[in-house]
């Protein structure tokens, strides 16, 4: 059998009492799950679940307490790793964080862009087309010689965004990345998150407190005190309403109206109601079906 | 009656430089006594210089702000004063704790007053009872509260000079649905406590429709349209224009109008979506018994 892109296998993580006689308590609790190339997944959980450090395993920032990650098959919590294979790890599996502000290095938008790639020391003109064609990725090519700190906040993690698909990454963990960023920029970076997925094949894992972005995902995993507690399709997912409310999140609110009208007896065909769209088609075809019958 | 005014405001970033930029454009604005107003627009709309103006923290270039009918800026030297009367609440404001226990944070602003110390641990105690943080909490480090305790130790820091107007800068951004809840509900608790006057600038247009008595609409430096949540959410297509998200209650009713479902233009809410479709399939129904 093919080994998955990505293999967790009862992965834990404590955070260490790190001299300050803090208790150990276990941020990430003996997870164990699969993620395929080209998914499009999103993480969700109230603050404290563990969402980001297990982002962070992946990304080997954080070593395990306990526990293996697998990609391709490669074990990569192995004590055999050297600096090149986790550098390796890290550009297979690029991570856009949550505050623009704190990720952009360079004084120039293409520097910026090319400070990965830089580092691989690909020649030239290599360099030069990896940073054109990850800059026309996310639509920021007229940008190229502005100042980071002219950009909006969305066109900074655009480019946040760029300097990572320099690197040609497998996959991109975005941890909170819309959290600071307005409704426009929210919509631009969502829409990228799909784009790279759908056109480029890279596998996305998004990290949300917005259950609203969180339904665009093909699978949805929801976790709670380190561990998972659901793991499914949107819709597989928040049908669950009492799971969904226990692990501190909410439904969108287009699924709580669709639950509500049920309880009270309309006979609403059984369907995804996680977004607008999908639940405008349920409501219209309940009310059409009614007047067929 | 206007707690706060601004009246033909103008306000230029660099002026005289190229990088000049005109932030608020003669700008005519009122915040109702007593009122919770959501201040809504697309970044760069002109906001947070606005929500700078509030409190003194940027001087108009010409036009006046008005606190009480009163120019803040009649005698310049009085601003501290006006900084007493309008509590700010940054974004991120819990990056701002520094004391050693969250109770000696809370009191940093109270003391700045010169208030007795008996008045001190009155105004500490009640803020950290309106925002959920127990007597345990008060004797912690800061850095020891979870993140949306956090974000509650500083917003009563600022509660805790009791301002007549408070405002704060996305006060729920980067939190879980609970800890926003928990948030809004203890700026709703102060806003009933004191009977003061509040102004939230938010992107979430669900927590907007949920709290907010007033919503003001900024775009491109002016105010777009100010009224009740109904009223605004009512002129959708003027908002997305302008980029600005719709609630996801909003964009379900426009869908459904389009399908020709008979649904009305001011529903924003669960409960009143609720309400209309019941009504909608429950006239369906009896028409078809007869």
């Amino acid at each position: 059998m093919k080994e998955p892109f990505i293999r967790v296998e009862n992965l834990s993580y404590s955070y260490g009492d790190g001299g300050n006689e803090k208790p150990k308590h276990p941020a990430v609790s003996g997870i164990s799950l699969e993620i395929g190339e080209g998914e499009y997944l999103a993480v969700i959980g109230r603050n404290g679940s563990g969402k980001s450090t297990f982002a962070k395993l992946l990304n080997l920032i954080l070593d395990p307490t306990d526990g293996k990650i697998y990609i391709s098959g490669k074990d990569v919590t192995s004590p055999d790793m050297t600096d090149e294979d986790v550098y390796a790890v890290r550009r297979d599996i690029g991570m856009v964080f949550q505050n623009p502000d704190n990720q952009l290095v360079a004084t120039v938008v293409e520097d910026d862009v090319a400070f990965g790639p830089e580092n691989l020391g690909l020649p030239r003109e290599e360099l030069r087309k990896r940073v054109d064609d990850a800059l026309a990725a996310v639509g920021m090519t007229e940008f190229a010689g502005y100042e980071p700190h002219r950009l909006s906040g969305g066109q900074k993690q655009r480019v946040a965004i760029a300097g990572i698909i320099a690197m040609l990454p497998r996959c991109i963990i975005f941890d909170e990345s819309t959290a600071m960023l307005d409704p426009i920029g929210r919509r631009d970076t969502v829409e990228m998150m799909e784009k790279l997925n759908r056109e480029k094949g890279i596998t996305v894992i998004t990290i949300t407190h917005y259950m609203d972005e969180a339904v665009r995902a093909d699978r949805v995993i929801v976790m709670d005190n380190g561990r998972v507690l659901a793991d499914g399709t949107p819709k597989q997912v928040y049908s669950d309403r009492e799971l969904i409310l226990s692990a501190g999140l909410e439904l969108p609110q287009c699924a709580t109206l669709v639950d509500r009208l049920r309880t009270a007896g309309v006979n609403i065909p059984d369907g995804d109601s996680t977004t607008p769209e999908k639940c405008a088609e349920l409501i219209a075809s309940a009310l059409k079906g009614g007047e067929l019958s | 009656m206007n707690k706060a005014e601004l009246k033909n405001v103008t306000f230029r970033y660099m002026p005289g430089t190229v990088y000049e930029t005109l932030a608020l454009n003669d700008v005519s604005v009122g915040f109702e006594d007593g009122k919770i107003t959501g201040l809504i627009g697309h970044t760069g709309s002109g906001k947070s210089t606005l929500v700078g103006m509030l409190n003194g923290l940027i001087r108009p270039m010409s036009g006046e702000v008005l606190l009480d009918g009163e120019n803040i800026w009649e005698k310049p030297k009085n601003i501290g004063s006006v900084r007493f009367r309008v509590g700010l609440v940054m974004q991120y404001p819990e990056y701002q704790l520094f004391e050693d226990t969250v109770e000696k944070d809370i009191s940093f602003g109270p003391k700045n007053m010169g208030l007795s110390p008996d008045e001190i641990s009155r105004r500490v105690k009640e803020a950290a009872d309106i925002v959920g943080l127990s007597g345990k909490e008060l004797a912690k480090s800061p850095f020891d509260l979870s993140g949306g305790q956090k974000r509650r130790a500083a917003i009563a820091g600022v509660m805790a000079m009791e301002p007549e107007l408070l405002v704060l800068d996305e006060p729920a951004a980067g939190l879980d649905p609970v800890g926003r809840e928990t948030v809004f509900s203890a700026i709703a608790d102060y806003r009933n406590m004191r009977n003061s006057t509040v102004v939230i600038v938010s992107h979430s247009m669900e927590d907007m429709a949920r709290w907010c008595d007033v919503l003001t609409v900024m775009a491109d430096g002016g105010v777009l349209m100010t009224g009740s949540c109904e009223d605004v959410f009512s002129h959708a297509e003027e908002l997305k224009k302008t980029g600005l998200d719709l609630p996801q209650i909003t964009k379900l009713m426009l869908l459904l109008r389009e399908k020709g479902v008979p649904v009305g233009e001011n529903i924003y809410t669960v409960e009143a979506a609720y309400a209309a479709l019941t009504e909608i399939f429950g006239k369906r129904a009896s028409l078809k018994r007869i």
